[in-house]
């Protein structure tokens, strides 16, 4: 089998998205946001073929142009002005710093999609269970409840259809009467039935004990390297952050782009955490192809 | 001394008069396996959970409840013996996923990791879940979700369980699947087990001692055979299974010792008796020929992606029929009677109400037309009570309240009126909301599984019911997986199959050539007189012998 990145232990996976929201948050600098955004994508790419993401698409491009554009419009701060409307200058510093702020969010929604993807609700449960084993019993039901009551409004609003009583047809004032009897009625309903899950929870003794948790999830040396590569990088990432390098002042007065040799090492680095999920796959096609 | 032991159970539910137990004694030995039936509301369930400590009814107990030579009273050291399954397949279920399922009994009594796995891995084993494993519990079917019930129940090691009316949601395919596993369970591990159930046919020949209950007190206990003699001579005769029924009806006068329980015992029985071949003139009942709805060339599919469920079905229904589909899960029964009754519309096809297009007729005048029972009646009802339910209904169809009494009278459920329909039991529920329906005068009345989960004796009732409508000019179109009932009482049967009706006929034509689709007594008679079909018919064929 293909090692992929889903495939590792959900800690490491939170870690991972965790850490890439926290560093995209804090180097804010044109040239690292743009590679970020750009890995992020091929991420989803190596994924699933962007299929997940696609649907994104439009939302994600209109919220980073808006932000771009919206900074210029009411920031006025900054030396270099490169032109001006109405008596309205739009200076290259709100640009810059519009830029940033729209890339940052762009990468930090398309990594969310990511995130959705590959942290299923059974692993945050698996998560949550360690940490507050009543709590997850909680997400648990609720996980279930939700598409059931779902399910249950679809019946009631087919099986009253067919008593003539519906929120398709007639007056508003029929269809909001109606359409607040079928809540009422999915409402008891669900109540009704959730006494016998009250019950066979009970006689399972729920509730009696200490919970312990069963680990669906299996802590392997892979594990263990990936979070030790990944906290180094981090940390080397953070390190270098505070001592200035990967980011661009804007104001007071903007920096020069321009990245010493040095920067380029830090960028490196957080390009390199941020690409792990395609580095793991990568390297399990590459032994894939070794072994066989 | 017996391993469970209840002396003078007495219990009373709070705020009412009579007890659901009367001073009842009962004994169970270890690795007995031990059936309770009866009416609907004669405290089977209410025993089961009396004897499972931490789902105890409220209420007033006195009397004394041995496990095992330790009293059971709030006793922790039971309470692990005992694993407990519902009826409801699906209220039972705490998770989305099916193993979360099965592992929470066992993180509730916070065992380790390590033994979870294992346990776990036996069990998967046991049942044969692998491929369910990582399945969302809501996909599986009713059969597959009480397995994983039972299944995270054993999963705590139990030495007793107790079921209520565990198959009574199934279909029968799935409920001989689960019994078949209770079996194992009995047989091979020596579980101690207390069911109640209605459906004694398949059960009967395994169980170890039958129990009938009723009004709160044990009417007739003993062996099957035993029992099934004392309840033929003396109780309720609908609970009897068709093939000792016909051993009895047949023979007269017998003792108990011979009572066929199984259709292999019937037949080494009915081999020592020669039958004459009778050519039972297949009685075809003639119905008036008009077409009420007829389908043609209907497709439908909820997805785009999925396969159709309904294809190139083509069906009339006939007035004054009463007309039983039969299929398997997921045949696409239910999605049929829908689109009959108007909710769905065909994607491509036409179906016609008296010639005219389902399309072409307004809403209000096709339900008024056409009456549709769903599979849970629960949802029927918007009301708190019955009564405001017919209220609302009679003011929705402009009835006179006095038409509106005459056919809950009818049904026999007047007295019902105040209560709450989630009150009611499943027989009653159903005739309320038959009741509604009835009100608006519809032609047609579709019915989802009317039979499932009734006990024998409202079984019967509602077929007297039926009949009564069919006789009025109602034309009934029901789905049903209760083989013996369509074939008692059906006028014709269709078979789903592949997105459509394969086979249709009279039902004593319909059953004869089929092998497992069938009733008991034409299992019994195959190769000596295939045309008998039903109890009666196999009486009558015996009496021409003598």
């Amino acid at each position: 089998m293909i090692q992929r990145f889903d495939q590792l232990h959900p800690f490491v996976s939170f870690f991972y998205y965790f850490g890439a929201i926290v560093l995209l948050m804090l180097l804010q600098h044109p040239i690292s946001l743009s590679f970020a955004f750009l890995i992020i994508v091929s991420i989803h790419i190596a994924y699933d073929k962007c299929k997940s993401l696609r649907q994104w698409v439009p939302f994600i491009f209109i919220t980073g142009l808006f932000i771009l554009l919206l900074n210029p419009i009411f920031n006025e701060r900054g030396r270099h002005v490169v032109v001006e409307i109405l008596g309205h200058r739009v200076t290259l510093e709100a640009l810059v710093y519009g830029g940033m702020t729209g890339l940052t969010i762009m990468g930090i929604i398309a990594l969310f999609v990511s995130y959705n993807e590959v942290m299923t609700p059974n692993k945050l449960l698996f998560l949550f269970s360690k940490i507050m084993p009543q709590f997850a019993v909680l997400l648990m039901l609720t996980l279930r409840f939700i598409p059931l009551m779902k399910r249950r409004l679809d019946d009631i609003s087919t099986i009253q259809q067919s008593k003539g009583i519906t929120v398709v047809e007639g007056p508003w004032k029929n269809k909001v009467k109606n359409g607040l009897m079928y809540v009422q009625v999915l409402l008891t309903y669900s109540l009704e039935e959730a006494i016998q899950t009250a019950d066979s929870m009970k006689s399972r003794e729920y509730g009696k004990h200490k919970r312990s948790s069963y680990e669906y999830f299996r802590f392997r040396s892979m594990d263990v390297f990936a979070i030790i590569l990944l906290c180094s990088f981090l940390v080397i990432s953070i390190v270098g952050r505070m001592n200035g390098h990967v980011y661009l002042n804007v104001y007071p007065v903007m920096d020069s782009m321009y990245m010493t040799s040095l920067d380029m090492t830090f960028l490196l680095l957080f390009c390199l955490y941020l690409a792990f999920p395609i580095l793991v796959q990568v390297g399990g096609y590459i032994r894939w192809h070794l072994l066989n | 001394m017996a391993f469970i032991e209840l002396k003078n159970v007495t219990f009373t539910y709070p705020n009412t008069s009579s007890p659901a137990l009367d001073k009842l004694s009962l004994k169970v030995n270890k690795g007995q396996f031990v059936i309770l039936f009866g009416p609907s509301g004669c405290g089977k369930s209410t025993l089961l959970r009396l004897l499972k400590n931490n789902i105890q009814p409220h209420g007033k107990l006195s009397g004394e409840i041995y496990m095992n030579n330790q009293l059971l009273i709030d006793e922790d050291a039971t309470e692990r013996e005992i694993g407990f399954v519902f009826q409801d397949p699906e209220n039972q279920v705490v998770a989305d996923d099916v193993l979360h399922e099965l592992v929470f009994g066992m993180e509730n009594i916070g065992l380790t990791a390590n033994e979870m796995r294992n346990r776990l891995a036996e069990m998967v084993h046991f049942m044969g879940f692998q491929a369910l494993l990582n399945r969302k519990t809501h996909e599986l079917s009713g059969g597959q979700k009480q397995q994983v019930n039972l299944a995270s129940v054993l999963l705590m090691q139990p030495n007793v369980l107790l079921l209520d009316e565990p198959t009574a949601q199934l279909d029968p395919v799935s409920s001989r699947d689960f019994l078949s596993m209770l079996v194992r369970l009995n047989e091979e591990f020596g579980m101690t087990i207390i069911m109640a159930e209605h459906r004694l046919e398949e059960i009967i020949p395994i169980a170890d001692k039958i129990v009938m209950m009723e009004k709160g007190s044990i009417a007739i206990e003993g062996s099957p055979r035993k029992a099934l003699h004392h309840i033929w001579c003396h109780g309720e005769k609908a609970y009897i299974p068709s093939i000792p029924s016909f051993y009895m009806r047949s023979l007269k006068e017998t003792g108990h010792t011979q009572i066929p329980l199984t259709v292999k015992e019937g037949r080494t029985w009915l081999q020592e008796h020669k039958i004459p071949k009778v050519n039972n003139e297949l009685a075809s009942i003639s119905v008036d020929s008009k077409e009420i709805i007829k389908v043609k060339n209907v497709y439908y599919q909820y997805d785009k992606k999925e396969a159709a469920i309904l294809r190139d079905m083509n069906f009339s229904l006939k007035k004054g029929e009463l007309y039983a589909l039969l299929g398997g899960n997921g045949s696409g029964k239910t999605t049929f009677l829908k689109l009959l009754s108007g909710i769905y519309k065909p994607q491509q096809g036409s179906i016609t109400l008296h010639n005219k297009k389902m399309k072409s007729w307004k809403r209000q005048d096709l339900v008024q037309r056409i009456g549709y029972l769903p599979q849970n009646p629960k949802l029927f009802f918007l009301q708190d009570t019955l009564e405001k339910e017919v209220r609302q209904t009679i003011e929705q169809w402009n009835v006179s309240k006095k038409a509106a009494d005459a056919i809950l009278y009818s049904l026999g459920i007047y007295h019902l009126c105040e209560k709450h329909p989630y009150d009611l039991s499943g027989g009653e529920l159903q005739k309320g909301a038959l009741a509604c329906l009835l009100l608006r005068k519809p032609e047609v009345l579709l019915l989802d599984e009317p039979t499932k989960g009734l006990d024998p004796v409202s079984k019967e009732k509602l077929a007297s019911i039926l009949i009564n409508l069919t006789k009025e000019g109602i034309t009934i179109f029901m789905t049903s997986h209760d083989v013996e009932f369509v074939a008692k009482y059906a006028t014709r049967c269709g078979m789903m199959f592949d997105g459509t009706i394969s086979s249709e006929d009279f039902p004593g034509k319909f059953f004869h050539g089929n092998f497992f689709y069938t009733t008991m007594i034409q299992r019994l008679f195959r190769g000596l007189s295939n045309e008998l079909v039903t109890e009666e018919e196999a009486v009558r064929a015996w009496n021409q012998k003598e």
